[in-house]
């Protein structure tokens, strides 16, 4: 009988420690929620802000472009970038540039505001430092898309005039491999993954140039058997060619 | 010999010369000793038809020919860049031989292709005769041709200048030419827009159609040996369609004013000029266009129509007996490829690419068509072609000034 009621007694000073310690650790989670609120408010008021003074300032910025003929001026000099990125006029890469800028610089003036509205040091200092990698990272991405797509496009026309049954399949590859390499690129500059990303990208591009040897080469093979038989018939098949001059 | 002796030799024995009447140039490098030899014939038989006394040689300086003949004299030419297409190193040697009948104060200028063949007194004098007795500024010439020959040139070149400068001249890029003292000197000096360099192509009958000067042509019988063996067909079609669509471009205030096209003055034995040919099988050129259908189609929804793409489908699933592609297709084709170059849709590497299977399903259409008929009937059939870019030239014009509203 004492026993049973001192284990009574006992399970309920258990629940009541479990109580008090749900109670207080949910007390600090809404305090901290309560200290944090303040800041993500600010951030999100200030991402807000500077969303709408980039986009006016982007709508500006093109406004003039096309009435002083930028486009007009930039193409009939320079026109590397425009051969490269024929879907973006140079106007339309210009009022990019001012929008993500100007959104760029609220995600930063957000973070401060945060971290002065929270109480939370260090954190504006660690989003500058690291802002410097997320701006080259960027490039390095938007250079890798436009090399990519251009050397796909090169390889697919020159394949097509050389009357390779399989220039989509080249063109592809070609696009990947470099799609896959400005991939691993951009992830070892923003520093996430280490190794991990550095051996999965050696495995991953491997494969793939594995997978196009093994394509072309096998996928090819009746066309290289008879590559071979057309040469050793080579007298005959150029009388054949002789008949049509183009020049 | 180093090249500063060159041209200091050059500049020596062009002030020697003085002032010439007839200038002959030979546009590329040369043969030595067969100049030599051509040479000592050619001065007499001129000298002794035409009663034309002061008469001068110019051949590109490499340091080759040993000038014992005083009636030679080199001048410089300037390297064409990495691929020595022809007709470049054609054109860069026409300025440089322009230039220097400028600075003889020729009567007549005669430039020559390199391989010679139309270096004797009576072929000269067929380039000389229009410019001395009928004041002709240009005297172009009139090549025989077989049925399945020169086809870049009657497909887009020549129907091309007729339709936009109003010019019917066959062989618009022609090597050998007769010029008259303002010719040259238009020919001499550089071409105005900026992204046209030593590699630029000359087009003679443009500049003579610009400047409102008389063009002639002349019947020749003269067989110049292929000029594209070893160099990719794509390679051509970029280099001499996309001088051509540049021409548009530097010249668009002038063609857009032009309107229909006169006939050129033609002298000379005017036998058959197109001779017959060997049928030649379409099934490669069928199959390549396929294929370029089959794969660029990506590419050529950037540059053409709708409607275009459309028949172009049509054409790729028809039976091969049945292949035809029309001349109002072929020639919007052309238009649209010329804006795309202007606009640079694409890449202009990548979009004169494109365009050779377009080009190949032409060829396979006209050889097909022209299989089982006559000489004359090609004749016939390449000017219906340029009545045909004539037609369709309005369409050009409105794309061409207001590309925004027919953008693909």
């Amino acid at each position: 009988m004492a026993g049973s009621v001192q284990s009574l007694e006992e399970e309920k000073a258990m629940w009541q420690q479990v109580e008090e310690s749900l109670r207080g650790s949910m007390g600090r989670v809404f305090t901290k929620i309560a200290t944090l609120l303040p800041g993500i408010l600010a951030f999100v008021l200030v991402l807000i802000i500077f969303l709408v003074i980039a986009w006016l300032a982007a709508m500006i910025v093109r406004r003039v472009l096309i009435a002083v003929r930028f486009d007009e001026h930039t193409i009939s000099g320079a026109s590397t970038l425009t051969e490269w990125t024929p879907a973006y006029t140079p106007t339309i890469l210009v009022t990019r540039i001012v929008f993500w800028s100007f959104v760029t610089v609220g995600v930063l003036v957000g973070v401060s505001a945060f971290e002065a509205a929270s109480a939370e040091s260090g954190l504006s200092a660690y989003v500058f430092a690291y802002l410097p990698r997320v701006i080259g990272a960027a490039v390095l991405l938007f250079f890798g898309t436009v090399i990519g797509r251009f050397l796909s496009r090169s390889v697919l026309i020159s394949a097509v005039n050389m009357n390779l049954q399989y220039a989509r399949l080249l063109a592809a590859g070609v696009r990947w491999l470099v799609f896959v390499l400005t991939a691993a690129m951009v992830l070892d500059h923003l520093a996430i993954g280490g190794e991990i990303v550095d051996l999965a990208f050696g495995i991953l591009f491997g494969g793939i140039v594995l997978a196009l040897a093994l394509a072309v080469g096998l996928g090819s093979r009746d066309l290289v058997s008879r590559s071979l038989e057309r040469e050793a018939n080579r007298p005959v098949e150029s009388q054949v060619e002789e008949k049509l001059h183009h020049f | 010999m180093p090249k500063s002796d060159l041209a200091q030799e050059a500049n020596a024995e062009i002030q020697q010369a003085g002032e010439v009447d007839l200038l002959v140039g030979i546009s590329g490098a040369v043969n030595a000793e067969a100049l030599q030899q051509q040479a000592s014939a050619l001065l007499d038989g001129l000298r002794k038809s035409s009663g034309v006394s002061r008469i001068m040689i110019a051949y590109p300086e490499s340091g080759k020919v040993e000038a014992a003949n005083s009636d030679l004299v080199p001048y410089p030419l300037a390297a064409s860049g990495p691929v020595n297409f022809p007709w470049v190193v054609s054109s860069i040697a026409l300025k440089a031989i322009c230039s220097l009948a400028l600075d003889l104060n020729a009567k007549v200028c005669v430039a020559l292709q390199a391989d010679l063949l139309m270096l004797s007194a009576e072929r000269v004098q067929m380039l000389t005769g229009p410019v001395l007795e009928k004041q002709c500024d240009l005297v172009l010439p009139v090549y025989p041709s077989r049925k399945f020959g020169g086809l870049l040139n009657h497909s887009i070149l020549a129907p091309l200048v007729r339709a936009l400068y109003g010019q019917r001249v066959r062989y618009p890029l022609a090597q050998d030419i007769g010029c008259s003292p303002g010719m040259f000197q238009k020919l001499s000096v550089p071409v105005r827009s900026r992204e046209h360099g030593d590699g630029a192509l000359m087009w003679p009958s443009v500049v003579a159609a610009i400047s409102n000067y008389k063009t002639c042509q002349v019947n020749v019988d003269a067989h110049h040996s292929t000029q594209t063996e070893g160099l990719e067909l794509s390679a051509v079609l970029a280099n001499v369609a996309g001088a051509a669509f540049t021409e548009m471009e530097t010249y668009a205030p002038y063609w857009q004013r032009v309107r229909g096209s006169h006939p050129t003055a033609t002298s000379g034995n005017i036998d058959q000029q197109i001779t017959g040919g060997e049928p030649v099988d379409a099934k490669p050129l069928i199959d390549s266009f396929i294929l370029g259908s089959r794969n660029l189609q990506e590419v050529w929804g950037l540059v053409l129509p709708p409607a275009t793409l459309l028949e172009l489908r049509k054409l790729a699933r028809s039976a091969p007996e049945s292949f035809r592609m029309p001349d109002e297709l072929w020639a919007r084709i052309v238009y649209d490829f010329a804006l795309a170059y202007r606009l640079r849709t694409i890449n202009r590497g990548h979009l004169m690419g494109a365009l050779t299977p377009l080009y190949l399903g032409w060829v396979a259409s006209y050889v097909q068509e022209m299989a089982a008929r006559s000489p004359l009937a090609a004749e016939q059939r390449f000017e219906q072609l340029a009545r045909t870019y004539e037609e369709a030239k309005p369409y050009l014009v409105s794309r061409w000034r207001w590309p925004d509203r027919f953008n693909p």
